[in-house]
């Protein structure tokens, strides 16, 4: 396998693992965000401030990595997970926003503007498959758990769900937690992959970017997502050549995909019900 | 205080710049629920207009800012058109809505990074910009006091258009309530074109003011997340409250600059959302969550 194909399959990885994490909280439970970006910049900075300062052996940092992002989520997640609708979605903006404004400032610590450079190349082939691999299994085994089924509930009604008994305050919690982490890992891994960061990585067209391909592989189905990501990640890679064009087009696919079918490629099924239909008896 | 009084001034000015641009955000938001990203599209057409128009042509500002107002006014009919109606008339989950806005924006952007090339381009001297000394306080530029002016004048108009014609009471009335607008004869399609085209004519003013001040280029419209965070503040859909918010935004990030540092402002700027967010989500003007959702 040449470098090049390499290098796709390990973005790929890296792509999915973010959007298993967006697709959970917004897919799932319902929660519209535009600033998970900066769940990805927590993670990438703190691992890479580990392994370069800190010496830590790259996997435990990565690890640590993620954590630093559900940390930050809770304290961010408790008391603006009251705001419904739209208005977490505004808030999210702006606190993603003001996380990479902070990693921008910050001199001292993330050196600033001029992005963090000489990240050890860790994210190889391997690794980049087996965190893919492990987290997949792990939210495909979530999603249809009680605490899965639980966040559809939230998602579907959030009053009757909580009249049956939920928690939905801490389920809303908890699921932006989880999806923190995901982004979290995906951002130092990507981290290792360039071996270098900058805060303008993860801005605001990025968090859209991880929202429209959830939206854009449908809504509540997590292997809706991981094809949107692939048809994404792999259209803007094959229009690298006419790079001016890349982002048109991107911007028009999204435009389109709304218009002519807003569920998205998948609605809300997975690929396994199209596996198991045909052995299904009709009643 | 010589420098106080300057950094009001600065700050008003830039915050009626703002209020141009939110008052557009919060007219297409009272109607159909959701947040336009594609607004920043409408001010970068308008600027390019405005600028073409004194290139090629070399007309005056006042030719060029109109045919800018009423191009920017057509993009933004048009976008609604092709985008947001299908959408809108197949569904009212307004997500879907959002992300084709997110699209169009990029889609917009794009298409002047390509035609217009991505280099920073600064405006023919059309706006005076000499030093305007106030009564021996403080001296200001000519183009702050403009830009004040006409923000006046444009959010003055779009006031008695909105409470003395019979479009401006269909809208009020549509803002209360879309679908019974439409079931007491209210042409809702036309309407709507209506209030997307004085969302751009005004996004287009914004823009040309933010155009003299920094300079032009194709990602100038992302500034109008600002104007965005001060319509969320002013309430989403109030339009007085846009306007204060504005103002409040620009004093704000003014001051920040003069007083504490340049690269705060932004910084200041978000924490300011997200401080409303928690505290009053629905703004300082804003109706209750429960009477509009």
């Amino acid at each position: 396998m040449s470098g090049y194909t390499e290098g796709i399959i390990i973005l790929l990885c890296i792509n999915a693992i973010a959007a298993m994490g967006v697709s959970l909280l917004t897919g799932f439970t319902g929660i519209f965000s535009l600033g998970h970006a900066a769940y990805m910049a927590l993670g990438a900075y703190t691992t890479a401030i580990l392994t370069v300062q800190h010496d830590v052996h790259w996997l435990p940092a990565i690890l640590l990595g993620g954590v630093v992002a559900v940390a930050v989520a809770y304290f961010i997640g408790v008391p603006t997970l009251k705001l419904m609708g739209d208005y977490y979605a505004i808030a999210s903006i702006g606190l993603g926003e003001a996380i990479r404004l902070i990693l921008e400032n910050w001199q001292s610590v993330t050196r600033g503007a001029r992005g963090y450079p000489g990240i050890d190349p860790y994210t190889t082939f391997p690794v980049a498959l087996a965190f893919f691999l492990v987290l997949a299994v792990f939210m495909f085994n979530l999603i249809n758990s009680r605490f899965g089924r639980a966040c559809k509930a939230c998602r579907d009604d959030y009053i009757a769900s909580s009249l049956l008994g939920f928690n939905t305050a801490r389920i809303r919690v908890l699921s932006l937690m989880i999806s923190a982490f995901y982004c979290g890992v995906a951002g130092a891994l990507l981290g290792g992959f360039l071996s270098f960061i900058q805060p303008v990585m993860f801005d605001m067209l990025k968090s859209t970017e991880l929202t429209a391909v959830v939206v854009f592989g449908g809504l509540g189905s997590m292997s809706g997502s991981l094809l949107g990501t692939a048809v994404i990640t792999l259209v803007t890679e094959l229009f690298r050549p006419i790079s001016q064009y890349r982002m048109l087009i991107y911007g028009a696919v999204l435009v389109i995909i709304m218009v002519l079918r807003p569920e998205g490629i998948m609605g809300n099924r997975e690929f396994l019900s199209w596996v198991k239909a045909p052995f299904r008896r009709r009643a | 205080m010589a420098t106080l009084i300057q950094q009001i001034i600065n700050g008003l000015s830039l915050g009626s710049v703002y209020a141009l641009i939110a008052v557009g955000y919060s007219l297409v938001y009272s109607i159909l629920l959701f947040s336009n990203f594609a607004h920043g599209g409408f001010l970068v057409i308008g600027g390019y207009i405005c600028y073409g128009v004194l290139h090629t042509f070399g007309t005056g500002i006042w030719v060029s800012g109109a045919l800018a107002l009423a191009g920017a006014g057509l993009a933004a009919v048009l976008t609604e058109r092709l985008a947001y109606r299908p959408i809108r008339e197949r569904t009212n989950v307004t997500l879907y809505l959002l992300i084709a806005s997110l699209g169009m924006s990029i889609v917009i952007e794009n298409i002047f990074v390509i035609v217009a090339g991505g280099r920073f381009r600064a405006l023919p001297p059309v706006i005076p910009t000499t030093p305007v000394n106030l009564m021996g306080m403080a001296t200001t530029s000519a183009f702050d006091l403009l830009s004040l002016v006409s923000a006046v004048v444009f959010l003055g108009a779009l006031q008695l258009f909105l409470s003395k014609t019979r479009w401006g009471l269909a809208i009020r009335a549509a803002a209360y309530d879309l679908r019974t607008a439409g079931l007491m004869g209210v042409n809702v399609n036309l309407l709507i074109s209506i209030v997307f085209f004085v969302a751009g004519a005004l996004a287009a003013v914004g823009g040309i003011f933010l155009s003299v001040r920094y300079t032009l280029y194709p990602q100038l419209g992302a500034i109008t997340i600002k104007a965005f965070v001060a319509a969320v503040i002013g309430g989403l859909g109030s339009l007085p409250g846009a306007v204060v918010g504005s103002l409040i935004l620009g004093l704000a990030e003014m001051l920040t600059a003069g007083f504490i540092s340049s690269q705060m402002r932004d910084l200041v700027v978000f924490s300011m959302l997200v401080i409303t967010l928690l505290v009053k989500p629905t703004g300082l003007f804003g109706k209750s969550v429960s009477e509009k959702v």
